[in-house]
């Protein structure tokens, strides 16, 4: 990490808020990405780390949510008080998005090819063919196999993993600075899953592409990120270099997210669960959000824990961080 | 694509044929003598029993309609009994007036009815949104016999822009045919445009929520390249269905509208035919409307496959 040099990203105190919610669906969220470097923002669904991406893209849909605070600069400028037009120019040629579901995020009725070229034309005013030739130089890229022959077809005529592959083409098309990948193989099957992740990760090395992958599987965020930011019910509640997290998770819900995960020669037991739910969109708690099914509960989680360090290592949101080691055997943890 | 075509009339011709029959024994249960109101005030029952005989009315039902049917694949649907005329001579004279009614009614509804479905979806909830769908209201509400009143009253009593009635063949004088079809073809299209601009909304809606336009979006491609070509593309496919369906009822005749302004079309023609019980005419000109009807139907099919790649396998 270089942290002398000025971030590509520098989000500060986003909220997003339902309209007419009690509360904000994302609160007060900061991060900042160097260039080439890869964030990845993990939580289970709803926790907002999509719409976090997609505000930062402006494509919230609008109404009902809308940006309510903070700022998003890139490049030094914020993102979030851009007009429509500027950010029309950003979008898909400084930093494109990839999404989940790959079959429904390509147009059915267009070529591939075109779907590709229109975003070249449109940033980088080519005519026609030197676009469709950017088209084939990306399908190959991404490792399409007969890639000429596939620009001419449709959607359905691909299979889901080189979808994915076409949308990351598409994306990477007008090679963007930041690449927003929302659960982009969590709709793939897990062989393929691997051949992806594998794809960007080397064409992010190639082309120097910074990334924010978003993911709800602690496997992905070890094989792929630098930084994790762990966020709950709208809030980053732990965030750092993915070695510390993962060596010395400090926050009870990340703890709680890394023992759920099934690991090899632990079959016979039961798979550890956090107990209670995540609270409703509309209707946050106030203090910290996580309160409710915490086993280390105290008085002062009514009030909202900023993000400090007391571990020394990375900042993590809670009041009785750093929790000893010694708290985490199973049968402290009692149900909410 | 003609392949596809060509199955598709092969598999309508028993629907034709089904159609046919159907035509046929309904008129024959329908209550009424074609002859007595042939013959009118002479009720001499030599003179009815010579009319039978003449029109092979006294020939079982069956032998009566294959007569019929046979005559009618070699193009001939018989006689009117009415007017003397051969029926395919009265639909021959009928059918263009109609068609050109039916094709610059539909050219007005288009025009109209899906650009304000596009820009009522988009902007969905706000006071364009309102507007275009209490228009779409009052535009299926008004009755087309009292539109075009009022229209004939302004237009051509009050302004004198356009003739108030009559018909001018199209290929006489192609200016004047469109200038004395306009207000019945408005009258018309008014009325399907709010039938298409709502199915039109709905199919936009739908699209506009669609992950593809935000990948689109994504790209970052002004609103009117996501709008037109990623959304509108995908929402063809409904639109085409009502065009066409539309299509088929306006070509069965608008017998109110054209009764208003006095054009000698398929609606006045078969309402006639009802009432002087004008067996020929009537059958000829239900044939002739279920064939037009399947033909839309076909073409509809058709443009389904060019509009979405996902049917061209099938």
């Amino acid at each position: 990490m270089t942290p002398d040099a000025p971030p590509l990203l520098e989000v500060r105190n986003l909220s997003i808020r339902v309209a007419n919610a009690r509360s904000n669906l994302v609160d007060d969220v900061s991060f900042s990405l160097q260039p080439g470097r890869t964030l990845c923002i993990v939580g289970e669904s709803g926790c907002g780390k999509s719409q976090t991406a997609l505000a930062l893209m402006g494509l919230l849909a609008s109404p009902p949510l809308s940006v309510t605070g903070g700022t998003a600069l890139f490049n030094g400028r914020d993102l979030l008080s851009l007009p429509q037009a500027e950010k029309q120019r950003i979008r898909g040629d400084r930093m494109a998005m990839i999404f989940q579901e790959p079959m429904s995020s390509l147009n059915p009725v267009l070529r591939i090819g075109e779907q590709i070229a229109e975003a070249v034309r449109r940033h980088r005013g080519v005519s026609n063919s030197v676009a469709r030739a950017r088209a084939l130089e990306m399908l190959e890229k991404v490792r399409i196999p007969a890639a000429g022959k596939r620009l001419d077809e449709f959607p359905h005529q691909l299979s889901g993993g080189m979808r994915q592959r076409a949308m990351i083409a598409m994306a990477l098309a007008n090679d963007p600075e930041l690449l927003l990948a929302d659960e982009p193989t969590t709709a793939l099957d897990v062989t393929i899953q691997a051949q992806i992740l594998d794809l960007m990760r080397t064409l992010q090395a190639e082309l120097g592409t910074a990334m924010i992958l978003i993911t709800h599987d602690l496997g992905v965020v070890a094989e792929m990120a630098d930084e994790v930011a762990v966020m709950y019910a709208g809030r980053i509640v732990e965030i750092g270099a993915t070695q510390d997290i993962f060596d010395d998770p400090q926050h009870p819900y990340t703890i709680g997210l890394m023992s759920s995960m099934p690991a090899l020669g632990r079959r016979s037991e039961r798979l550890v669960t956090i107990p209670g739910r995540v609270p409703s969109a509309t209707d946050m708690p106030d203090g910290c959000r996580f309160a409710s099914r915490c086993p280390f509960r105290i008085g002062i989680c009514a009030r909202t824990p900023e993000l400090s360090n007391p571990g020394g290592s990375h900042r993590v949101a809670c009041w009785r961080a750093p929790i000893e080691e010694t708290y985490l055997q199973p049968q402290e943890a009692q149900p909410a | 694509m003609l392949s596809f075509i060509g199955r598709r009339i092969l598999i309508a011709i028993p629907t034709v044929l089904l159609i046919s029959v159907f035509v046929f024994f309904m008129q024959k249960l329908l209550p009424g003598d074609p002859v007595l109101a042939l013959a009118g005030e002479d009720r001499n029952p030599e003179i009815l029993e010579f009319l039978r005989e003449k029109y092979r009315l006294n020939d079982p039902l069956y032998v009566q309609y294959f007569t019929w049917i046979g005559n009618a694949l070699q193009g001939d649907l018989g006689i009117s009994l009415r007017t003397q005329q051969p029926v395919l001579t009265l639909i021959g004279q009928k059918l263009p007036v109609t068609i050109q009614l039916a094709v610059m009614a539909l050219i007005i509804a288009i025009v109209i009815g899906v650009p304000a479905g596009i820009v009522s979806a988009y902007r969905k909830g706000t006071w364009v949104d309102w507007l275009a769908n209490i228009l779409a209201l009052s535009g299926l509400s008004v009755p087309n016999f009292w539109l075009g009143i009022m229209l004939i009253l302004l237009v051509s009593v009050k302004l004198g822009w356009l003739p108030a009635s009559g018909y001018q063949p199209f290929l006489d004088d192609p200016l004047q045919s469109i200038r004395t079809m306009l207000m019945p073809a408005f009258v018309l299209g008014t009325g399907l445009a709010a039938t298409l601009m709502r199915h039109t909304r709905s199919a936009m809606l739908g699209v506009l929520k669609s992950d593809y336009v935000r990948t689109a979006r994504a790209k970052g491609l002004s609103e009117t390249t996501v709008v037109v070509k990623h959304a509108l593309r995908n929402a063809l496919v409904p639109i085409v269905t009502v065009v066409t369906l539309l299509f088929g009822e306006l070509l069965a005749g608008a017998v109110l509208t054209e009764q208003i302004f006095t054009i000698p079309g398929f609606g006045k023609l078969v309402v006639d035919a009802v009432f002087n019980r004008d067996y020929a005419v009537v059958q000829g000109i239900v044939l002739c409307t279920a064939i037009a009807f399947i033909a839309m139907n076909i073409l509809a099919d058709a443009l389904y496959r060019v509009l979405n790649p996902r049917m061209r396998n099938s």
